[in-house]
């Protein structure tokens, strides 16, 4: 390499660097905009990770974060069952909370793109936004009352029970809420209730953007209504399901605490128990709370992977990504 | 006109001047943490107005809202705590994350007379010792401090319930054992499967929400005869206290085998284990349920629905069960529900460690304990909420009747604060009301008043004179106390998944086929066998300890 071109690639390199200033400084506006949001990040994301020293603490209020004894992998260890802690009660919560995750995200993702077509079909304006209205309606009730209308429906004497028997399908009442093979699918059923309307909105903004002229040209080729939506509605949503997929694979360790927690009872513990239950009753409940937040890392860390996976597997199929 | 204008005016003036006399306190409001659930009083209730003129205090009340141990568990992590901090039956965790001080850097004999004399005589086992060697004191007991003689009108803690139109149908037969008691209501069922409405009666219940879950696992140490000890049985017969956890031993499996039976008889609806606490209390409002196991403060509010409907024959009786000799060995085993009185340690509003005015709040506890401010919180004002008559303390019918009712209370009584702060109990030893009750629910007058009719006809049947008397009188108290107030965070694990695995397979122990029921009860035994010892052991520990503070060796 000569002298004339290692100055050449200097003098690149300061020009990029000033470019990135020059554009900096030329969209001062955009960049002062989205200082309260950066602020927000580093405030309440990167901040509170400071947090994550006690995973490896046996954490005592008392003396803080910088004054607890350091255990080493101790609280991971426990979480997995190597140590004091009982063996395999974490692992079960996982195994509940990836099956109803899993449930939650293919029921509530068919759900939704199914009613979304339904929608965009529907040529009365006025019906059809009165279904979505009524459809996302749920979604603004707080969990407990959905809770509790579910325990009624679902009840040993309740309507479903009443229902099926008239139509002659079971002699005994079904103990939906205290068999615990039901309870997963019971919280799909009611997480599909709750927000099958609200997960619709972005599939319907989304079929709107397609360009009518798609429609048209399918019409002249001789494709139906069922041909239009295999070939145009659904090809014209999958950037939009793709995204949304990889943003809830990076969720899937999160099913939820809520309905677990009000549903839940002593029938179907096995069952109801998640990741964010076991932490309460060890981490919160119990005092550990270093092993709440050892709980939380290893969260974290998995959700990197998942949504860091699922990326990758988007772009090798040549699709838009996330990142 | 003009001239009336002007005396207002002056009078307002000396109004706004007149406390001004008074003794100069600055205002302040202290929050308040409470660890059951509860109502916020109203603005103008009379007797806070009351402390505000005369301490200067004003509170702010936080209730209960979920579970306690997540709720304090959150506290403690984010050292956010009220001035005053009742941490309920979980204080321990709170007093071990050093939130409270000590009260005994403000309570002396001279300083502060009344707490002090309230508290010496169980001073045994109220203070402890630290590290150091100090005398501590972290809570003054909410309740329990009591004078003079021991009170049992009604039996107040756990007990077998059954609803009293059973026992008047089967012609008031003395209740004592197991058997006789699932006899009763199973003969009572065969006949009267509805009630009036056409409602089916549903023969036992069980709680199994949450912490409320003593009624699915506490019973069998009342069946073996001891009051509550929590989840352990105490051999009291020696100075060696035998402790021992009760759940996973062969004496227990009778108890569950029996109600496995009576499920597949139809007694036990399966519903039962899915309930939470408000369906329970609606379903014992209906009047619907006949039996169950339960602590009556835990059901007091369908007992009051009930009352108010006028179902009396739907109300419960308190019956002390034991095991019947078949089930132990051909052993008579005595009754005894019923305990000795105790002062509720640990339990009732401490002083957290955030507070800026303790001895504020010292010395007016200190002036509350005179008779004029424990007659004001617990009978109320003279003449607006009691009268007196010839040196006793009564109430009308309606004034009593208020007592009862939650909305007038949130005017009228000031239970947040009173509740969980030091208060006498029993009777009135000196005074010119000596002789009366500090509470009106225990004085003799009106207990004997407030009897309904069909009341005073079921207990005549039975030839008694107060429901304590279907169950045997208190036995001494034991020296370490009741067992279910012993710290057991050192074992926190252990006992978290002890509880755990009585929720998860005693339910099922209870619904499955009796063919299984031998294999299951020994697969539960060898689970939770590890847990068990781990924290049966650490409470033979706490127990001698606790025992030794009182027998002094």
């Amino acid at each position: 390499m000569n002298a004339a071109a290692s100055n050449n690639q200097m003098q690149a390199i300061k020009v990029k660097h000033k470019g990135f200033l020059r554009t900096l400084c030329s969209q001062w506006q955009m960049a002062l905009m989205s200082v309260p949001v950066l602020l927000y990040v580093l405030l309440f994301n990167y901040f509170p990770l400071r947090g994550w020293i006690a995973a490896f603490e046996d954490y005592n209020p008392k003396l803080g974060f910088y004054g607890s004894n350091f255990v080493g992998l101790k609280n991971f260890k426990d979480l997995f069952g190597l140590g004091e802690l009982p063996p395999e009660e974490f692992l079960l919560s996982i195994r509940n909370t990836l099956a109803m995750s899993v449930i939650n995200l293919v029921f509530g993702t068919v759900s939704s793109i199914l009613l979304a077509v339904l929608l965009n079909e529907v040529r009365k304006t006025l019906f059809k936004r009165t279904v979505q209205t009524v459809t996302y309606l749920p979604h603004f009730l707080s969990m407990v009352i959905v809770v509790g209308m579910a325990q009624n429906i679902f009840a040993s004497g309740g309507p479903i029970n009443d229902l099926l028997a008239q139509l002659g399908l079971i002699k005994e009442p079904v103990f939906w809420l205290g068999e615990g093979r039901y309870f997963w699918w019971l919280v799909g059923v009611i997480n599909v209730w709750k927000e099958v309307g609200w997960n619709t909105i972005i599939y319907v903004s989304a079929m709107t953007s397609i360009d009518p002229c798609l429609y048209e040209a399918a019409a002249i080729d001789g494709a139906g209504r069922f041909g239009k939506i295999m070939h145009v509605t659904l090809p014209g949503i999958k950037s939009t399901f793709i995204i949304l997929l990889i943003m809830n694979i990076g969720h899937l360790l999160e099913a939820g605490f809520e309905i677990q927690y009000l549903l839940g009872n002593v029938k179907v513990m096995d069952y109801s128990r998640t990741i964010d239950i076991y932490v309460l009753d060890y981490g919160i409940s119990a005092q550990k709370y270093g092993l709440a937040i050892a709980a939380g890392m290893f969260k974290s860390v998995v959700a990197i992977f998942l949504l860091l996976s699922a990326n990758f597997v988007a772009r090798r199929l040549d699709e838009n990504t996330l990142i | 006109m003009r001239k009336l204008l002007c005396l207002l005016l002056a009078l307002t003036m000396l109004l706004a001047v007149a406390p001004a006399f008074g003794e100069e306190l600055e205002p302040v409001t202290l929050t308040v943490f409470r660890g059951d659930p509860g109502d916020q009083p109203t603005d103008d209730n009379k007797i806070y107005k009351l402390i505000e003129e005369k301490f200067g205090v004003t509170f702010k009340f936080e209730y209960l809202a979920g579970d306690l141990d997540e709720k304090l568990g959150l506290m403690i992590a984010g050292e956010d705590y009220p001035d005053l901090f009742d941490g309920g039956n979980s204080a321990d965790l709170i007093i071990t994350a050093g939130a409270l001080i000590n009260l005994m850097d403000y309570i002396n004999p001279e300083d502060t007379p009344r707490l002090w004399a309230h508290i010496e005589p169980q001073k045994a086992r109220l203070i402890e010792k630290n590290a150091a060697g100090e005398d501590v004191l972290y809570i003054i007991p909410n309740y329990g401090l009591t004078y003079g003689d021991q009170i049992v009108n009604a039996v107040n803690g756990p007990a077998f319930f059954i609803q009293k139109q059973v026992l008047a149908w089967a012609g008031y037969p003395e209740i004592h054992t197991l058997n006789e008691y699932f006899d009763v209501i199973e003969a009572f069922l065969a006949e009267n499967p509805e009630n009036a409405d056409g409602n089916p009666y549903t023969g036992f219940a069980i709680l199994c929400e949450d912490w409320r879950h003593f009624c699915l696992i506490n019973p069998v140490q009342h069946l073996m005869g001891r009051p509550n000890d929590g989840e352990v049985l105490i051999d009291v017969s020696t100075d060696e206290f035998h402790t021992e956890t009760f759940i996973d031993k062969p004496y227990a499996k009778a108890y569950y085998e029996k109600l496995n039976d009576e499920y597949h008889k139809g007694l036990i609806n399966q519903d039962t284990f899915v309930m939470n606490y408000d369906q329970y209390i609606a379903a014992l409002s209906s009047g619907t349920v006949l039996g169950m196991f339960d602590q009556t403060w835990d059901f007091n509010t369908a007992t009051y629905a009930l009352q108010d409907a006028g179902m009396y024959e739907n109300t419960y009786v308190a019956l002390g069960l034991v095991y019947d000799p078949e089930y132990v060995d051909g052993r008579e085993i005595e009754e005894h529900y019923v305990n000795g009185s105790l002062p509720n340690v640990r339990r009732g509003f401490g002083i957290s460690t955030k507070c800026e005015c303790p001895e504020r709040i010292i010395a007016m506890w200190e002036e509350m304990l005179s008779d004029e401010w424990q007659i004001i919180f617990n009978w109320g004002i003279e003449d607006e909420d009691y009268y007196v008559e010839n040196g006793r303390l009564l109430m009308t019918d309606q004034q009593y009747a208020n007592l009862n009712d939650a909305n007038w209370k949130l005017a009228n009584k000031a239970e947040g604060f009173f509740q969980s702060s030091p208060k006498k109990q029993g009777w009135i030893l000196d005074g010119e009301f000596a002789g009366n009750c500090w509470e009106p629910v225990n004085q003799p007058e009106i207990v004997l008043g407030l009897m309904n009719d069909y009341d005073k006809e079921f207990l005549g049947a039975y030839g008694y004179s107060k429901f304590a008397d279907f169950v045997n009188p208190p036995i001494e108290l034991a020296p370490y106390g009741e067992a279910w107030q012993i710290d057991y965070t050192p074992v926190e694990v252990a006992h978290t998944k002890f509880l755990q695995l009585q929720d998860s397979f005693l339910p099922q122990l209870i619904t499955c086929d009796p063919a299984e029921f031998d294999a299951l009860w020994d697969k539960f035994v060898s689970e939770i066998t590890p847990y068990a010892d781990e924290f049966g052991a650490y409470m033979q520990e706490a127990v001698l300890a606790e025992a030794a503070k009182v027998l002094g060796n």
